[in-house]
This record gives C-alpha cells, sequence and structure tokens, in this order.
C-alpha cells in the first residue's frame, strides 16, 4: 500500500493536545495494559504509529479510538511519556472536527482564541430577539420567565438550533459510517444492525464497557451521572411540551408537580457528575493529563448551563427578579451555545462512539 | 646460588586441628632434610613474618616453603626479597577446607593427611628445583616512544593521551591530513547532555592540540613498510607517498604500538538489492555527509533540493550474508541525518525504516530529540526493494512495518545506513587466496588449526606468523573482547576505536585512552623485564636449550602471540619482550627443550614423582588434575572457601595454561601408577575464555596424540580427560572429580602402580 505521510495532519494532532505523540516508540505497553483494547489488532499502539505518519484516512475512520474510555492507564504506563491516552483524545477531537460541517465552525470550537466570538453568537441572537420584540427589560411583577421571551420565541430560536444540529450530525454520521465500512476487509463478523444497536444501546446505559477500565470505576459512576442528567433534562423538556401544547398549562409550574421534580433532580445528578468528572480530572493529572482545552470547554459549557438552570429557579423563587432574568438570560446563551456547538465540540462523541460502538459491534471487535 | 630451605607450614584457620602437624613436618625434615622446618598457629601475623625473615638473617634460609593458605591470598604478607625464592603450598583451601571439615572424614583423616603431605613434597621439590629469577634485558636499547597507527579520531586521541603523559609519540597516518572520517563529517550527534543539538566533529580541536603538543611527530602521507622486533625494540620503517626512494625511508624505533587503524565503510556495490547503482538517488551515509557538507543536500540525478529522505538502517549490516554484526552508531547517524534534513527545509519529511532502533546509553535522549521532530517517520520493518519511478524518484517498499502493512514510500533521495569493516579486515595483496575464516571448523581436531591472517597491509610485521593482527572475528584484531580490551595478539599492539570493534566517535576516543595507557604499561614493564597481561609483573621467560633443537617449528608455529621467529636455517628465534610467559612453547616442544626457572618439564615431572602413590591394594587410587592457574585454580579455592568436599584422591599441578602442557608430563604421570588424569581448563572454541588465547584448544589437540602414547603401554584412552570450566563453575568441580573417579574404578587400577 502506497503511504504519503501527511506532516501537516501530524502537526494538527501536536496541537490538538497530543503534543506527546512523537515519543512513541511502537514497545506496545499501551496495548497490554489496556483492558478494553481487543486481541486482534489491538489499540493503541497502531493508532500512535498512524498518527505519528499522519495517516488521517486511517485514523478518522478507525472504530477504535471510540472503544476507548480514556482511563488513562496507558498513559500512566507509558515508559516514554507519550501519552496514548491523550493523542487518542485527540484524534477523537480531530475526527469530531473531520466529519463536522463546516469544518471552520469546529476548527473555531477547538481554540480558545475564538471563544469569545463563539459566545458572541447566541447572545446576539438573544439579544436581537428581545430587542425586537421589545422584551429588552426586567419585567416587573410575580417573576415569570414567558414574561421576559415567551415560549414561542424560544421555540423559534431553539428549534432551528436543534434541527441545525442534527443536520450537521446526519451528514457526519452517514460519512463517517460510510468511512467505517472501509475499514474491514476480509473475514470480520456481520452482526445484524438493529441487535448490534440495541445492545450498544443497553451497554451505554449501563457504562458495561466504560465499567472495564477498573482504574476509573469513579469516572464511570461520573460519567453515568452526566449521561442520565441528560436524559433525566430531555425528559423533563418533553414533559414541557406536553404541559404547555398538550394540557396548555403555562409556566411556571407548582414546585411538587413531576416536571420540577424530574427536572430538579436531574439538574442536581448532572451537576454531581460534572463535579466528578472535575474531581477525578485532578486526581490522574499526575500520571496521566488533566486534559485538553476541548474538554474544558465542554465541562464549562455543562457548568454553565446547569448552575445558571438552578440558579434561575432559585432567585425566581426567591423573587430577586434583578438577578432571575440575567440568570435566565445566561442559561438561555448557555443551551443554544450546547445545542448549536454540539457537532463540533465534545458532545459529538455521544453520536460517534455510538456509532463507532455499533460498528464494532456488528463486526465483533470486542 | 646455594639454597637453604626454610620450611613454614601454618596451624592457623584449623590446619593446625584437621591434620598431624608433626608428621607433616618430619616430610621435611626426615623425608627431604630441611635445615629449617617450623609451625606457628599464625604465619602471616607480624610473629610469624618475624620467624621467617629472622631465619632468613640469622640462618641464611633464601628458599621458603609456606605451607599455609592458598597463592591467590596474603601474597601481598608473604612478599620476600627478590634474592629469596619463595613457593606456596595450599593447605587450607585444596586440602582442609575441601576435605576434613566433612562428616564423612574426620580431623586427622588418614586421606587428608596423606593429600597434604605429598602438597608439602610438591611443594619443597619445586622449592628445590626452581631458580632465581632473573628479569629479562634485551640487547638493544628499549625505546620508549609511542607508535599510533592511524590519524582518525581514536589515533590522534591516542596520541594526545599519550603526549600529555609525557610520552614522546610518532602518528602516522596514510592520508594527507588527519581527522579520518571525523573530517568528512558536516556535524557529529550530541556527545554532551542533553543530548539534544548537533555539534562539530571533535579532529579540528584534536588536530591544534596535537600541533601544539612538542611530543607528537606527524608524519601524513605515510604508510609502514615493516616493523621489526618487539616491545620496546619495535623497528619502524615508514614509506611517505612522493619519497619512494629507499634511502629517504623514515626508520625508528619504538616501544608499544597503538592501532587505530580505523573503518571502511561496507561496500554498498554489494547492495543492490537496496537500489545502490541502479539510481544515483541512491547514496550512502557517508556520501550523505559530503552531500550535507557542501551546503545543501540535493539529488545527485539533477540536483534539486531532496525533500523526501528515506534511510535505510542496517543496510548490509545484521545481514549473514553481508556483515553479521551491529556497527552500533548508524541509527544514531540516520537520526542526525534525518535532522540535517528537517533543518534545511521545514517542510521536508525524513523516513527511516530501521531493524531495531539502537541508540544506547545516553543517546536514547538523542533518539527522542529526533523522534519528536514532527517530519521525521520511523518505523521498523524489512526493506525489500528500492525501485525508480517516474521523474527520478524512488519507492521503497517496506515489508512487517508497525503500520501493520507493507508499505511502498517515495521518496527523491534513499540514504543507505552502511556499516562497517575494521581496515584489518581488508585484504590488499592479491595473488593469494585469502583463507576464508570457516575453514578452521573443517579441519580435524588432530591439526593445530592456522591462524587466518589478512594481509591489510597496516603494520608489515616482520613476524614468522604473518605480516598483520590476526583476528577475533570478523577481521577485527581483538583478542579477549570482553575481558581484556585493547589486548590484541601481538604483545606490545594495542587496538582501539573502530579497528577493534564498532565505536562512535566518543566510544573511540576513550578507547584511545585506554590503549594509550597500555602501551606505556607495556614500556614500563617491558624495561624493567617483566611481562605484560595477563601474567602482569612475571619475571620468568622461556629459555631454549637450542643444542637440542630439531627444528620441528611447533613452538613457532603454536605461540599464540607470534613471539617466535625463525632463522634461515629453521631454528626458532624468540623475540622475549613479545613474550607473555603462557608456556605454550614449552608444552608443544617435543624435544623438552624449552623451560623457564620456575617452571619446566623437570619441575613439574619432579613434582609429579614427589606424590606417594599407594600400591594397589590399599585400594587408594590417585587421580593427578593438570589445572589452569587463571580459571581452574580460582575455581578450586572456592570450592574450597565454599567447604565443597572433594575426592581425597586428588592430586592438582597448576600449570600456566593447559597449553602449556607437555605430553611427557602424561606418560610420567601414568607410568609412576597415577590411574588417571584430569586437564581442566578455560572454555575454548568461538566463545574462548583462554587468558592466552589457544592454550586449551592446543591442549585439546595435543591430547587427541595421547591415543598413542597410551595405546604404546596399554591403557584405556579414558584416563586422560580433558575438561573445560569457566571461573564460576567452581561449584561443578566435586562432581567432575566424583564423575572420573568412577569412571576409574570402572577401568581399575593402574597396571603400572609400584613399577
Amino acid at each position: 500500500m502506497n503511504i504519503k505521510p501527511d506532516l501537516k495532519f501530524v502537526k494538527q494532532i501536536i496541537s490538538a493536545g497530543g503534543c506527546s505523540l512523537k515519543k512513541c516508540y511502537q514497545c506496545a505497553t499501551c496495548a497490554v495494559v489496556c483492558k478494553l483494547s481487543p486481541d486482534n489488532k489491538p489499540f493503541p499502539r497502531k493508532e500512535m504509529i498512524n498518527a505519528q505518519w499522519g495517516l488521517k484516512d486511517k485514523l478518522v475512520s478507525d472504530p477504535d479510538i471510540w472503544l476507548c474510555h480514556q482511563c488513562s492507564d496507558c498513559t500512566a504506563y507509558c515508559p516514554r511519556g507519550a501519552k496514548p491516552g491523550e493523542v487518542i483524545g485527540a484524534i477523537r477531537k480531530l475526527t469530531i472536527a473531520h466529519y463536522a460541517f463546516p469544518e471552520f465552525l469546529a476548527m473555531m470550537v477547538g481554540q480558545i482564541k475564538y471563544l469569545p466570538l463563539l459566545i458572541a453568537f447566541p447572545v446576539l441572537v438573544l439579544l436581537a430577539v428581545l430587542a425586537a420584540t421589545g422584551h429588552l427589560n426586567i419585567p416587573q411583577g410575580e417573576i415569570v420567565f414567558g414574561h421576559f421571551l415567551p415560549h414561542t420565541h424560544i421555540d423559534a430560536i431553539f428549534l432551528p438550533v436543534a434541527i441545525f444540529a442534527a443536520l450537521v450530525f446526519a451528514s457526519g454520521v452517514i460519512r463517517f459510517w460510510r468511512d467505517l465500512q472501509t475499514q474491514c476487509s476480509g473475514n470480520c463478523g456481520q452482526g445484524g444492525l438493529i441487535p448490534s444497536l440495541i445492545s450498544v444501546i443497553i451497554e451505554i446505559l449501563t457504562h458495561s464497557r466504560f465499567n472495564k477500565c477498573e482504574v476509573n470505576k469513579g469516572r464511570s459512576l461520573a460519567h453515568m451521572g452526566v449521561l442520565y442528567g441528560f436524559i433525566g433534562l430531555a425528559i423533563t423538556t418533553a414533559l414541557a411540551v406536553f404541559y404547555l401544547y398538550i394540557l396548555g398549562q403555562h409556566s411556571p409550574y407548582p414546585q411538587l408537580s413531576p416536571l420540577k421534580i424530574i427536572g430538579n433532580i436531574s439538574g442536581i445528578i448532572l451537576l454531581v457528575g460534572i463535579s466528578l468528572i472535575v474531581l477525578n480530572r485532578f486526581k490522574v493529572k499526575v500520571q496521566a493529563s488533566i486534559g485538553s482545552y476541548f474538554d474544558w470547554l465542554f465541562i464549562g459549557v455543562i457548568y454553565l448551563v446547569v448552575l445558571s438552570g438552578l440558579l434561575a429557579e432559585v432567585t425566581r423563587l426567591a423573587g430577586i427578579a434583578l438577578l432571575a432574568y440575567p440568570i435566565y438570560f445566561i442559561h438561555l446563551v448557555s443551551v443554544f451555545f450546547l445545542f448549536f456547538y454540539a457537532p463540533y465540540s465534545k458532545l459529538a462523541h455521544m453520536v460517534y462512539r455510538t456509532i463507532a460502538l455499533v460498528y464494532a459491534k456488528q463486526k465483533e471487535r470486542e | 646460588m646455594d639454597k637453604k630451605l626454610g620450611v613454614y607450614i601454618c596451624s592457623g584457620c584449623g590446619i593446625g586441628e584437621s591434620l598431624d602437624m608433626e608428621k607433616l613436618s618430619k616430610v621435611a625434615t626426615m623425608g627431604y632434610k630441611v635445615p629449617v622446618c617450623k609451625t606457628h598457629p599464625y604465619l602471616c601475623g607480624e610473629e610469624g613474618l618475624g620467624i621467617i625473615n629472622s631465619d632468613g638473617e640469622a640462618e641464611g634460609v633464601n628458599t621458603i616453603v609456606i605451607a599455609a593458605c592458598s597463592s591467590r591470598v596474603n601474597h601481598d604478607i608473604f612478599a620476600f626479597d627478590t634474592n629469596k625464592i619463595m613457593e606456596r603450598v595450599n593447605l587450607r583451601e585444596q586440602v582442609i577446607w575441601s576435605q576434613a571439615v566433612s562428616e564423612v572424614l574426620p580431623p586427622n583423616n588418614e586421606d587428608t593427611q596423606m593429600m597434604a603431605e605429598d602438597y608439602l613434597r610438591m611443594g619443597i621439590v619445586k622449592a628445590q628445583k626452581t631458580e632465581l629469577l632473573v628479569p629479562y634485558k634485551p640487547e638493544g636499547e628499549i625505546s620508549r616512544i609511542i607508535l599510533v597507527v592511524g590519524g582518525g579520531i581514536s589515533g590522534m586521541t591516542a596520541a594526545i593521551e599519550a603526549g600529555k603523559a609525557g610520552r614522546q609519540v610518532v602518528l602516522v597516518e596514510k592520508e594527507q591530513t588527519l581527522g579520518g572520517f571525523a573530517g568528512r563529517l558536516y556535524k557529529q550527534f550530541p556527545k554532551q547532555s542533553l543530548y539534544q543539538s548537533l555539534q562539530l566533529p571533535p579532529h579540528e580541536i584534536l588536530l591544534k592540540e596535537i600541533e601544539s603538543n612538542p611530543n607528537i611527530k606527524v608524519y601524513t602521507s605515510a604508510k609502514i613498510k615493516k616493523i621489526a622486533g618487539g616491545p620496546g625494540l619495535f623497528d619502524v620503517t615508514l614509506e611517505q607517498e612522493g619519497k619512494p626512494s629507499q634511502d629517504e625511508a623514515v626508520q625508528f624505533r619504538v616501544g608499544a604500538i597503538v592501532l587505530a587503524a580505523g573503518f571502511v565503510p561496507y561496500d554498498a556495490a554489494k547492495l543492490s538489492h537496496l537500489g545502490f547503482g541502479s539510481s544515483p538517488n541512491v547514496i550512502t551515509s557517508v556520501q550523505m555527509e559530503d552531500l550535507a557538507k557542501k551546503g545543501k543536500i540535493t539529488r545527485p540525478s539533477d540536483g534539486k533540493e531532496a525533500t523526501n529522505v528515506a534511510f535505510i538502517q542496517c543496510a548490509g549490516s545484521r545481514d549473514p550474508n553481508h556483515l553479521p554484526y551491529c556497527s552500533t552508531f548508524c541509527c544514531s547517524t540516520s537520526l542526525k541525518q534525518a535532522i540535517y534534513v528537517r533543518e534545511q527545509n521545514q517542510d521536508a519529511e525524513a523516513y527511516i525504516f530501521y531493524k531495531d532502533m539502537r541508540t544506547m546509553g545516553q543517546y536514547e535522549d538523542f533518539y527522542i530529540r529526533a523522534q519528536e521532530d514532527e517530519g521525521i517517520f520511523l518505523t521498523k520493518g524489512e526493506v525489500v526493494g528500492v525501485e525508480t519511478i517516474a521523474g527520478n524518484n524512488l519507492a521503497v517498499t517496506v515489508e512487517n512495518t508497525l503500520l501493520g502493512e507493507n508499505i511502498r514510500v517515495e521518496a527523491d533521495l534513499v540514504v543507505l545506513a552502511t556499516g562497517i569493516v575494521p581496515a584489518t579486515a581488508i585484504e590488499f595483496i592479491t595473488g593469494e587466496e585469502p583463507q576464508p575464516t570457516t575453514e578452521e571448523c573443517k579441519v580435524e581436531e588432530t591439526t593445530a588449526p592456522k591462524e587466518v591472517i589478512i594481509r591489510s597491509d597496516i603494520l608489515n610485521l616482520d613476524y614468522r606468523q604473518g605480516p598483520e593482527l590476526p583476528q577475533l572475528r570478523y577481521g577485527f584484531p581483538d583478542s579477549h573482547f570482553i575481558c581484556f580490551p585493547y589486548e590484541t595478539r601481538r604483545t606490545g599492539i594495542y587496538a582501539a576505536g573502530c579497528v577493534r570493534h564498532p565505536m562512535d566517535m566518543s566510544a573511540s576516543m576513550d578507547d584511545a585512552v585506554g590503549a594509550a595507557l597500555k602501551a606505556i604499561q607495556c614500556i614500563e614493564l617491558t624495561n624493567q623485564g617483566k611481562a605484560v597481561h595477563p601474567r602482569v609483573g612475571d619475571e620468568s621467560y622461556p629459555e631454549f636449550f637450542m643444542q637440542r633443537c630439531t627444528q620441528c617449528k611447533r613452538c613457532t608455529d603454536e605461540c599464540p602471540f607470534g613471539a617466535i621467529n625463525e632463522d634461515e636455517k629453521f631454528n626458532p628465534l624468540p623475540s622475549l619482550t613479545r613474550c607473555r610467559r603462557c608456556g605454550t612453547c614449552l608444552g608443544a616442544c617435543p624435544e623438552r627443550i624449552i623451560s623457564f626457572k620456575n617452571y619446566s618439564i623437570d619441575i613439574v615431572s619432579s613434582m609429579m614423582k614427589a606424590i606417594e602413590v599407594p600400591e594397589e591394594d590399599e585400594e587408594k587410587p590417585r587421580i593427578l588434575a593438570f589445572m589452569c592457574e587463571n580459571d581452574a585454580i580460582p575455581a578450586l579455592d572456592m570450592a574450597g572457601v565454599n567447604r565443597l568436599q572433594i575426592t581425597p584422591y586428588l592430586r592438582v599441578i597448576p600449570v600456566r595454561c593447559l597449553g602449556s602442557m607437555n605430553l611427557v608430563w602424561i606418560s610420567d604421570a601414568l607410568s609412576k601408577g597415577i590411574d588417571g588424569i584430569l586437564l581442566i581448563g578455560c572454555k575454548h572454541g568461538d566463545d574462548y575464555q583462554c587468558h592466552f588465547v589457544k592454550g586449551s584448544e592446543l591442549a585439546n589437540y595435543r591430547l587427541s596424540k595421547v591415543k598413542e602414547t597410551l595405546d604404546r603401554l596399554r591403557l584405556e584412552s579414558e584416563r586422560v580427560k580433558l575438561v573445560q570450566l569457566s571461573i564460576n563453575e567452581y561449584d561443578l568441580l566435586p562432581g567432575i572429580f566424583k564423575e572420573f573417579m568412577e569412571t576409574m574404578e570402572k577401568i581399575g587400577p593402574n597396571p603400572f602402580k609400584g613399577f
């Protein structure tokens, strides 16, 4: 096979957080210590050399990078400090960028210098809507967020945002799935798509795969918190739609309504989960690494979403309008940010990892 | 010298408890009429030594036998004037420690006592027969000048170091300038912490040092026409380019020689499978240096800048069809050259295909530094082909790569990291068929293996055995790769740098220092009439009783160090400053005309005669072991120290080397009634451990002739056996003796007993 090393891609991996990449001398300690790596063509050794040679095509369509849950064992045991865990993380980031459309947005999400610009966009959109509808002030009287920005406006903003994200994801997924098919030639297993998908979803919900990373049971729990927090919030959102459009009830809802209970609990689970993630990262930072900007951006956004959500509720109940409305505004900005940039951010792992796991399940690659 | 013997028996360390000291003293006083015989419980103490010294002064005792511990210990304490003869009898390690403490053999055991008495007899006899040593003084004036052959980094360093030590040095270089390969380098890989940046090769600094040192005389464009003589007395004739006439030949005498002839790169013409010769864009790492030194790395075919450069490691190295060994620095060299490529152009790419990346020691840091350059791509793999494709480009096909598949990479320049061939391995004089080294294996064991000496036209020694150094392997003139660096098989000639084994420049510089020190030691010892390695300081030397010589040439052939030339009538002409005192000549001589003052056919035969062999009906067999002083005797001591039990029927005679085993000793021993004879020496063969290189191998070959002797005496051939032993295998000794005793029991007692 003809090989053309790609110096540019090597440099991209290095700047995406894989700066130790070139240290690897292929001893394969990483592949041996990894609990998740399959026996046949194990990772991350081969990913390391492919990355050193800048073989982009091979890497972006490599399902194995998504089989890794970054327990950082490989990084801790690497005799050369090549930090395979970090490198694979960087490759995942570049893979997300590669399949995202337009790619420049992914590039912007990956670099801190563009952060103000990225934040400015939802702020301006929301401010524009508020200004256009004459809501650019703090409403008087009982605090009802619907007075600040009616739900119709919210739907008009957030529905297109969600659709945009979904479309970007769809285009990425289609290309990713197509590229994955080139990975396996010859004798690979060929399981059914639906059964594979079902068992992957079960795996994700139970974190059974994640739990195989024995060293980081704590991380698995934290991640589960975040996942279930989000699922709970998704259910809350669905209930809100039901209350509003089917039952015709407008917010605010009583604190003891199922929607409020589920929403509050989910928010707290999410908060606890993401805090545990942060703690875990500090715990492993010595032997492994604290993570890249890409990771921390995502963590920051989740914090912003959950804290602004909870604080908006608290300040609303406390009747401090001066705080409640601005915090609500921040909440809206952060949710906009989370959704709009999802296909370019770490959140996209949710989609690509699932797809890669389904593919791996189909090919009996475990 | 009129000898007056004094025998001093120590009863310390348990000797007194285990042996009957009175009976032992009687051996000396009654058996040998020794005038002075004393026992002392602590002979190595002040009082004990006082007795010996005062006996010397008051009674005129000048031949001392110390019956105490091994001669390998307390040698600094039992050190007497050079006008006294001293012999040590080992009653401790070799007798009581390996006998009396046994549960089977209680103290004062009869067999232990017999053993001790025999050893005492042997010691007394040896002392009686030994003559006072007189250090060898050669005719002619000993030179203290050091000749350094080769003006590369190793040679220059050796010259500088010897010069700094106050020695006169003559440095001979065949090229017009000094510097060797370093002079061709653009840069060298880092030699100091943190091993990150390339640096300039060291030759210019060394050159300045040489120029400023008045002790060093340099001849460039010169080669050695002839070297005659030996250590202290090497007479060198130089031939200088442009001065061909005989009258102008430079002649001088030197004391010792450092051979730093360096290497030549492996002939890339033999690497056509890697594309060499089929495209001008396939070059060697030496050519790569030339390109880099010129200023810009360009392709030979069209002068275009090379931006995709592939390096092929182990090009003709670690390959049974080419060079079987690793040349040690090619990996670092290619990493360095990859950095050249990258420094020239930040978008350039360099690929390195290696068998194993070998960057020893701290060069690992340099490897990491090169690896971290994002434009250097490395993979292990087997390069199976280099073909020319469109536009004079090259495609390198590599199999079994770490990338998990066979790959094909395009490059505009391919660099072959060729290994090194020692200068001594290059045959210059054609016409004579060079003997392949494998020939030795085919030679039957009954003939002494002939040495292969490649006529490399470097030293042109006037030695009977050949004009250059014998080789250890692959043309390297080393004689003892691991234990004794710098040593070659020609005394006074020390190899340093890549001619000795592959090494990088800083290792070569270290090596040169060692070889220079060796040369200085050699001159000093030769000047004092003493032996050099491995019998450093030995003042004995072989003497030839020429009247009885039959010109059989065995001594001249078999001397492992080529110390013996011959005259036109084939009489041996020993050059004694070349002699290492191993006694191989003594072992070889069928006429027994070669002897040392303290080691001869007669001395050893007399020692054997001193052994009391019991009658057959006493059922006390006797086996005799000739054991090498270098490894086997220390091993025997260690067995004693570890209280390993050894058969009481054993008697041991130390020999300088198994090579000094004369067959007459075997027939003497057997005709005396000794039941069996063991020859215990160092391992021979490819990984030999013989300190004299060929000794144990020669003993093995001579032993094949013993069968004749045994047949003549109508004796079983199992009665003589050669055993190879390393110094660390002391624990095997009891088993070796036990097994041999069992063989003796099987074949029965020697019928010559009592004759």
